[in-house]
């Protein structure tokens, strides 16, 4: 691969921008790829670029440890030779070993969209059956170039659902506490390094559009069907709402043309109109007036035309009978006259002052004197008090009578409106006219005002019947008018969608291929080493069409002429095919995951198939750490008998979800067992055997002091590269023995010493034969040469 | 068993064995050719005749190289195989003496004996088997008598 690999969301932002794909459009892609809400897609503001991703390192596996999820109960482990090699883990259906394959990848993985999709019968049975409680996973690996391990841990609480899970990191080396921060998620979606039992189980379902996503999921394009997917739900969805105003019409016209209120005329024309006028819909379901100057106005008015009531009324007539009876008491005072007089005496004694003790000047007899002015000063004081009492009960008359006359307001015009079959105004407005205080006793007004308020009270009951009738109809046009303008955004966003969707399902074929591409001379190979006898020929692959259309073309030949592809191909070819495609991605030298995690390949493949499937793993396992699940003997039988070094655990479950691990088989312990059966063979000459013998043993020693090598380095944290440079340069076993004893070749003298140590003199015997016994043979006891090899090994492995 | 005989090297019979070549023409015709009389038995009789050729094959070799071997079980044959032939380059490929002989033993091995469940092996699979053995034996024809521990 030339350039770097990109992820699904990278190449879909770069060609979106590309292609100048309308702002709208590209929103809805991108929100669908997000896994958002696409209808509201269309109003938000998108950013233009994925999540940065940090540079992960390459991690091994270390361990995977579970308790209380799918088939296993107890707390258990499965420890993990960190580092390349082969590690197969046998055991029947249902003794829980696929539940560590899907724990490893969960954890992992974390809260990916692939669970989500998974049977409903999974995300409800995921606890264990026997010990639902705790449930966890840890996931133990080495990255490359730090101390200690890593920590993957997933958690869950008492009643979490499956997606409920607490997931966190632990470093030795610190680091983040987050998966999402380790960087793995672009990784995971390019070379996932896990392969579980039903993906390969989807290839063979028969049905070319499953096989076609299944394919798409093992290459990593799980983004891009779920993006289709989510597009395509939308467009079905937004096609509904946008049908569904039109579709909804004829039922709310009939209810209108039933309806007698003058606003379902008003409503009918509304929605006569080739496009319908929503506002005055919205106005007249929220109880509003028809276009026609209603009646529904004039009642209204009617209805709140107020009156004073009788007391009012009555209080009014007091106040002017009171005010009447004010002006009474003065008995015939003019005010007028006392000024008058007052005046006149005012002006008298004026006059005196001047002309002191003279004779009356109007009547020319009485002498004004000193009494005569006094009286006089009393007089005038009394005039004026009783005029102003006279003019106060006065103006109390006036106001009294004002108010009486306005207690009645002026007649309302709506009174001579035509008020409709309902309400006849005509009483009530002869009756106003009759209203004219203070010609009417108050006693008269209640009878005279009665018309009035039986319309005014027949008006209100009226408008009550016509809003009870219009209520329901007012909601139906309410809810109708929001239908009409949701099916009108939905029509728009139904437009953008269609585009949308088109747009990916072209770009789609293209990143497919994009795909498949780099990997395509890689996956031949797999595939010429896994098929064997199989007279299928594997050409070209690519993925076409789209919609219900969409399928995998293979361009297969058998026995030389071309196939119908799939129809020729058995299931174990299938899982193959699968295999072939899934080991070059996952094997990719850009993967930060040193591990590949294959649960059950052997499935349905014959006996021949499972040779194949031993070397190619084999050959993997060259620079891979890599993990198979299995159910049967096959492939441990083969990878055995073909020399192939693997380390084998068999898996037991008791009752009650107790899964038990056992090693039955590794490298070393192979080549103690050769070394055996080579020390009896009593046939072949000594020297023959002698020489056997110690090939055998050495190549043990080493199988040991590389998983030591392995799995200290990378613990320690020298870079993976590094450790395999360093076991690739020790050529000897005494480097070997350096490398695993100190880390480093250069102390060469000091590992006989060492090896002493570890277990005495039968160690260093060991040892030294295992060197030189290649060369130049063993003397003595063969068996207990083995014996002493054993032991060393055992130590060194300590 | 009916139908036509066919060569057989009886141990201690002091008849000449024959070839592990001659065998092999045998296989192919058994693969090539329906053999009247024989039915359905041809698959398991054409495995038992590659197998045959397989041990005549490396008898033949070790009788040259070191004759003890030819004495030893198949699994002590495997194990001495590569000590005598080969290259490291061919057994990285899976191409040498040691890698042809596993492969081809361990199908011949099944193949020739009764298991309960598993059928007769397919012709493609012979195939492979008599390629695998053919191959083998003209490597190890053209090895040379040499000197264990050369490798």
């Amino acid at each position: 691969m030339g350039e770097r690999a990109r992820s699904v969301e990278e190449i879909i932002l770069e060609k979106l921008n590309n292609d100048k794909v309308p702002d709208q459009v590209a929103s809805l892609v991108i929100s669908a790829m997000r896994g958002e809400e696409l209808e509201k897609a269309a109003q938000k503001e998108q950013p233009p670029c994925p999540p940065c991703d940090g540079e992960p390192r390459l991690a091994y596996l270390k361990g995977v440890t579970v308790q209380g999820f799918r088939g296993i109960g107890p707390k258990v482990t499965l420890p993990l030779q960190p580092g390349p090699g082969l590690t197969l883990i046998t055991g029947r259906n249902g003794s829980g070993k696929s539940s560590f394959a899907e724990a490893a990848e969960l954890a992992l993985t974390g809260e990916n969209r692939r669970w989500a999709d998974r049977a409903a019968v999974w995300k409800e049975g995921w606890r264990n059956l026997h010990e639902p409680e705790p449930a966890d996973i840890e996931v133990d690996l080495t990255e490359d170039g730090q101390h200690g391990s890593t920590t993957v841990t997933m958690r869950w609480a008492a009643d979490a659902e499956l997606g409920e899970a607490d997931v966190s990191v632990q470093a030795d080396a610190g680091g983040p506490h987050r998966l999402a921060d380790k960087g793995w998620s672009k990784p995971l979606e390019l070379y996932r390094p896990f392969l579980s039992y039903s993906e390969l189980g989807a290839l063979v379902s028969g049905q070319p559009s499953k096989m076609h996503d299944a394919l798409q999921a093992i290459l990593g394009l799980d983004l891009l069907i779920d993006t289709e997917r989510a597009l395509s739900d939308s467009r079905k969805s937004a096609d509904s709402v946008s049908k569904a105003a039109r579709q909804q019409l004829p039922a709310l016209l009939e209810k209108l043309a039933k309806h007698p209120d003058s606003r379902a005329r008003a409503a009918e024309k509304a929605l006569s109109g080739r496009v319908p006028d929503l506002d005055a819909l919205a106005a007249l379901a929220a109880g509003g007036e028809d276009a026609a100057g209603g009646r529904s106005r004039l009642l209204q008015m009617v209805a709140t035309i107020t009156m004073p009531d009788k007391d009012e009324v009555a209080a009014a007539f007091e106040r002017v009978e009171a005010a009447r009876e004010a002006v009474v008491a003065t008995a015939g005072t003019k005010a007028a006259d006392a000024r008058r007089l007052a005046s006149l005496l005012s002006a008298v004694l004026e006059h005196r002052r001047e002309h002191v003790d003279e004779p009356c000047p109007v009547c020319g007899g009485r002498v004004l004197d000193n009494a005569w002015a006094e009286g006089a000063e009393a007089s005038i004081e009394d005039l004026n008090t009783k005029a102003a009492s006279v003019d106060k009960a006065l103006q109390e008359q006036t106001a009294a009578l004002h108010a009486l006359s306005q207690l009645i307001p002026a007649k309302p015009a709506v009174l001579s409106a035509d008020l409709g079959e309902e309400a006849d105004p005509a009483e009530a407005s002869e009756a106003w006219d009759r209203l004219v205080l203070p010609t009417l006793s108050a006693e008269a007004y209640e009878t005279v005002v009665a018309p009035i308020v039986a319309l005014r009270d027949r008006a209100a009951t009226v408008l009550k019947r016509r809003a009870e009738a219009w209520q329901p109809i007012a909601n139906d046009l309410a809810a109708w008018a929001k239908q009409a303008r949701d099916s009108q955004q939905a029509a728009v966003l139904l437009a953008d969608l269609k585009k949308a969707l088109e747009w990916l399902r072209k770009v789609g074929k293209e990143v497919r291929n994009e795909r498949l591409a780099p990997f395509a001379s890689t996956s031949a190979q797999v595939w010429e080493m896994l098929r064997q006898e199989s007279n299928v020929e594997l050409g070209p692959i690519t993925l076409e069409g789209s919609g219900p259309q969409r399928k995998v073309a293979l361009n297969v030949t058998v026995d030389g002429v071309e196939g119908a592809a799939l129809g020729v191909m058995s299931q174990g070819e299938l899982h193959a095919l699968g295999l072939a495609l899934f080991l070059p991605r996952a094997t990719a030298a850009e993967s930060p995951f040193g591990f590949l995690v294959i649960d059950d390949p052997v499935q349905s493949m014959d006996p021949a198939k499972v040779d194949g499937l031993a070397r190619v793993l084999s050959h993997v396992a060259l620079t891979r750490q890599v993990v198979v699940f299995t159910h049967d003997d096959r492939l441990s039988s083969s990878l055995r008998q073909l020399q192939l070094p693997s380390t084998i655990w068999a898996v037991t479950r008791r009752e009650r979800s107790v899964v038990a691990l056992k090693k039955t088989d590794d490298p070393v312990k192979r080549y103690l067992d050769d070394a055996r059966a080579m020390a009896r063979t009593r046939q072949l000459p000594s020297a023959v055997r002698a020489v056997a013998v110690a090939g055998l043993c050495r190549g043990a020693l080493e199988a040991a002091c590389f998983e030591v090598i392995r799995s200290r380095q990378l613990a320690a944290g020298v870079p993976h590269a590094e450790v395999e440079r360093a076991l690739e340069s020790a050529h000897t076993l005494h480097h070997v023995m350096a490398l695993a004893l100190f880390g480093s070749t250069d102390h060469g003298i000091e590992v006989v010493g060492k090896v002493r140590e570890l277990g005495g003199q039968p160690c260093v015997n060991a040892f030294s034969y295992a060197k030189r016994g290649v060369h130049e043979g063993v003397n003595g006891d063969l068996k207990r040469f083995v014996e002493d090899t054993e032991k060393l090994a055992k130590a060194l492995r300590r | 068993m009916s139908g036509p005989s066919y060569p057989v090297p009886a141990a201690g019979s002091g008849a000449p064995p024959v070839s592990p070549e001659e065998l092999l023409d045998w296989a192919d015709r058994l693969l090539t050719s329906p053999v009247e009389g024989l039915g359905n038995l041809w698959p398991r009789a054409c495995a038992l005749v590659i197998r045959l050729a397989l041990e005549q094959s490396l008898d033949r070799y070790w009788t040259r190289v070191l004759p003890e071997a030819a004495e030893c079980g198949m699994r002590q044959q495997l194990l001495l195989l590569p000590l005598y032939a080969g290259s490291d380059a061919a057994a990285d490929a899976g191409l040498d003496a040691a890698s042809l002989a596993r492969e081809a033993w361990r199908g011949l091995a099944r193949a020739a004996h009764h298991h309960v469940y598993e059928l007769a092996p397919t012709a493609e699979e012979l195939r492979r088997w008599h390629t695998a053995v053919s191959r083998l034996t003209v490597l190890l024809a053209a090895e040379p008598n040499q000197v264990m521990g050369s490798r």
